[in-house]
């Protein structure tokens, strides 16, 4: 080799690296991955540098994990490559004078080529050598310009030059061999991507991996199509040097971009939060309850506007201070005590329609105070949050609700008893007259009618008594009662009375309960006994001459009653609330007294109705029986029901929880 | 002699009208409820029928009805403890409405009335 060739080549490799440095120069001073993707492939196609022909780039699709055209450039026809080269020859440029001049800026409307290959997408297919190349790290020289004879497919790729392996800058240990050029036959049409073959539409080109350390970028081709010149192992040394440089640059322009983008999402969340925040306490602040939160040691970390004005405070000087500052009860309970509670127990509490005096001052004000433990997060100590609300309009509202319910109710029943003594009342009236009459027209006193009139006056009575029962709130005392002695006094009762109509009243089970004498009711006895008689009464009063009034008591909802008339598996359906309520565990133990007679209810109508006042299908009923008895068996937190068929008869149940002694 | 049938629940009233009537001197027939008062107008064909509206089994307007359907003629009192009733049209089948007193000198004329009109 001459001395002067030496020169040129070390003029060519000064050149290049020049063009190197100006390519990174460039590259350095933007973060925009299209200005990047456009000043790697101006800088190899640009005559002053590495001077390709044309350049064309892919990026592996971070989704599709394809090979996607991303950019080329270089003119598309060979008239356009001559405008292009003379123009730059004219005016000398160098690259950072191009890739300032308007050329560089105007050049993405001047690429046909460019808008074609966007359209390019190259699954991954290790047989293919373009995705050979990204697996080895190794670029190939390739020329499929010889055709092998025997297929028109095979005629466009029959052979790849490769350079192996290729000489990589820093990363692979290889020879340097620059000339090892190996030949090989391919027969495989599939070995270069048919739709970028056809687009390359020249047989000579280079392939350049684009590996940033381990992670593949993307490839970088380059053919000489205008002026058919040989790409040399020297020009794929610097090509390699470039696309080293080009896939890091262009691997961290990626990243960048990824971290802005997730920049301005984290910092757009970031906004709703705060959006949040504001709406949040927008909410607190309009809603007209009363918010004050503290922490552990009772200092007020926030309270709303409402609570400023509940205290008599700017809302201002109330937080940040202590709590107890302020004297705050609660009907005399000190509210510190019981936050204080609240906070140990870690348990939130209620308090109800109830006064509050603060700093002395009482107010007539109602209202409802819920202290819950809060803390703001995992590790900070535990504080309260006390929710105070006004609820005096309610209060009031409720209590004229219920005046007006009561007195509608009243209504009601002043109008059915008006009418419910009416007929005593005509009876009375009317015989008396009848009696006057005959008294002046000299006959005898009919003794049948004065016995009416006092028989109809002992029913007004009876009518006005129960009212009375069942109007009156009475106190009821409550004391211990043997449930015990007084169903056996009752039955005994109720025996006497059905004697007389030859009605039997039998013990279907249970019996034993009530003669062992030790089931106790927490109750009261005289009310108790006038539910029991009640219903014995009516079952005696449905009964005719010789049937059965049969009784049975349970102490645990079980086995005993099953064969007992309408307490069987149906009637255990009928009686379902009473049961269930009997079953559950961690209930006080029952007992269940059911009562039946072989008279059924007449119809469906009368089960609804036969507990309302004043219903009754009897003559001198009043209908206040049932109706009394409910009341006093709920008073007793106890239930009855009842159940009705035309093969069972009637079968009341009353249950009432038992006291444990 | 005149024949009325008393339909009425109430015992007591029931017999202070049938012995109000007799006295009156009108052959009597009562029934304590709707359905044995039909019976009662089938088989003893009385002259006019008074009838109670609040009754079990049947009670007096579907009794009222019941006859009105077979006999447009024959007159019916009809009458309550609740003077309501007025407004409910099925009482209009009645030839008289009527609101119960212990007064029944206003019962009685309307019986005479209805019979001898
Ligand atoms: N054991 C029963 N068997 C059948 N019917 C009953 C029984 N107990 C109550 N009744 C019906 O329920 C109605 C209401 O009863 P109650 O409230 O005690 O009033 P009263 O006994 O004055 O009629 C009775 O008139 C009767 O028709
Ligand atoms: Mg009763």
């Amino acid at each position: 080799m001459s001395a002067e060739d030496i020169i040129k080549d070390y003029q060519d490799i000064l050149r290049q690296y020049n063009i190197l440095n100006q390519i990174s120069k460039t590259v350095a001073s933007t973060l925009d991955l299209n200005k990047i993707l456009k000043i790697i492939l101006t800088g190899v196609t640009l005559g002053d540098g590495f001077g390709f022909n044309r350049a064309f780039l892919f990026l592996i699709d971070r989704h599709s994990k394809n090979l996607k055209g991303r950019m080329a450039i270089g003119p598309s026809s060979a008239d356009d490559a001559w405008k292009v080269w003379s123009e730059i020859q004219d005016k000398n440029y160098s690259l950072e004078e191009f890739l300032d001049s308007e050329r560089f800026e105007n050049e993405q409307q001047l690429s046909f080529l460019d808008e074609k290959i966007r359209n390019i997408s190259i699954p991954v297919d290790i047989n293919m050598v373009i995705w050979k190349c990204l697996e080895d790290g190794i670029p190939r020289n390739i020329d499929i310009s010889s055709t092998v004879p025997g297929g028109e497919n095979e005629a466009t790729i029959n052979s790849v030059k490769e350079i192996e392996p290729a000489v990589l800058f820093g990363e692979v240990k290889a020879p340097a061999q620059d000339n090892l050029i190996q030949v090989i036959n391919i027969n495989d049409a599939a070995l270069i991507d048919a739709e970028l073959a056809e687009y390359m539409d020249y047989p000579k080109f280079c392939i350049i991996p684009l590996i940033s350390r381990t992670k593949k970028v993307g490839i970088l081709i380059v053919d000489n199509k205008y002026n058919q010149r040989e790409i040399t192992p020297d020009d794929i040394k610097f090509l390699l040097l470039l696309g080293q440089f080009a896939a890091s640059s262009i691997r961290n322009t990626i990243i960048y971009n990824d971290l802005k983008d997730s920049i301005s999402a984290l910092s757009k969340l970031n906004m709703k939060l705060n959006y949040l925040k504001d709406y949040n306490e927008k909410i607190i602040e309009s809603i007209p309850v009363s918010i004050i939160v503290v922490d552990h040691n009772f200092t007020v970390t926030q309270c709303n506007e409402n609570c400023g004005k509940l205290i008599g405070f700017e809302k201002e000087t109330f937080i940040g201070k202590q709590i107890n500052a302020h004297e705050i009860f609660i009907d005399g309970v000190s509210l510190i005590d019981e936050i204080f509670k609240v906070i140990r127990e870690n348990k939130a509490e209620g308090f109800y329609k109830v006064n509050m005096k603060i700093n002395g001052e009482k107010t007539d004000e109602i209202f409802d105070i819920i202290l819950v433990p809060f803390r703001f997060s995992e590790e900070s100590p535990e504080g309260a949050v006390i929710i105070i609300e006004n609820v005096t309009n309610t209060v009031r509202l409720e209590t004229e609700l219920g005046n007006a319910k009561k007195l509608s109710q009243l209504g009601k029943l002043s109008a059915t008893v008006a009418h419910e003594i009416r007929n005593p009342l005509i009876a009375i009236g009317g015989y008396a007259a009848r009696v006057k009459r005959k008294f002046l027209e000299g006959e005898q006193t009919d003794i049948g009618n004065l016995e009416i009139i006092i028989e109809e006056v002992k029913r007004l009575e009876r009518i006005v008594n129960e009212i009375l029962d069942f109007a009156a709130s009475r106190e009821i005392k409550f004391s211990h009662v043997n449930i015990s002695n007084l169903l056996l006094e009752c039955i005994n009762f109720a025996k006497a009375a059905a004697e007389q109509n030859n009605i039997d009243i039998v013990f279907e089970c249970g019996s034993e309960l009530v003669e062992n004498a030790n089931l106790h009711v927490f109750g009261s006895r005289d009310h108790l006994k006038q539910a029991l008689l009640n219903i014995l009464n009516n079952a005696i009063d449905a009964s005719s001459k010789r049937d059965k009034i049969r009784i049975c008591i349970t102490t645990d909802g079980k086995d005993s009653y099953y064969d007992f008339p309408g307490s069987g598996h149906g009637g255990q359906e009928s009686f379902s609330s009473i049961f269930s309520g009997c079953r559950t565990e961690g209930e006080p133990e029952c007992i269940i007294i059911y009562v039946n007679n072989s008279a059924s209810l007449s119809n469906r109508e009368d089960i609804k109705n036969i507990f309302l006042p004043f219903y009754t299908t009897k003559t001198k009923g009043t209908g206040l029986g049932l109706t009394i008895t409910k009341k006093i068996i709920e008073q007793h937190s106890g239930a009855i029901e009842v159940c009705s068929s035309i093969e069972n008869g009637t079968t009341f149940a009353i249950k009432l929880p038992l006291l444990d002694i | 002699m005149k024949k009325i049938l008393v339909v009425e629940d109430d015992m007591p009233i029931r017999n202070l009208y049938k012995e109000e009537l007799i006295d009156e001197g009108y052959d009597v027939v009562t029934a304590p409820d709707g359905a044995i008062g039909y019976e009662l107008y089938k088989s003893s064909r009385p002259d006019l029928i008074t009838i109670d509206i609040k009754m079990p089994n049947m009670n007096g307007l579907e009794l009222l009805d019941k006859i009105r359907k077979e006999d447009r003629e024959i007159p019916i009192i009809i009458y309550s403890a609740y003077g309501e009733f007025t407004q409910n049209f099925s009482t209009w089948a009645a030839d008289e409405y009527l609101v119960k007193s212990s007064d029944l000198t206003e019962f009685k004329n309307k019986v005479k009335e209805l019979l001898f009109r």
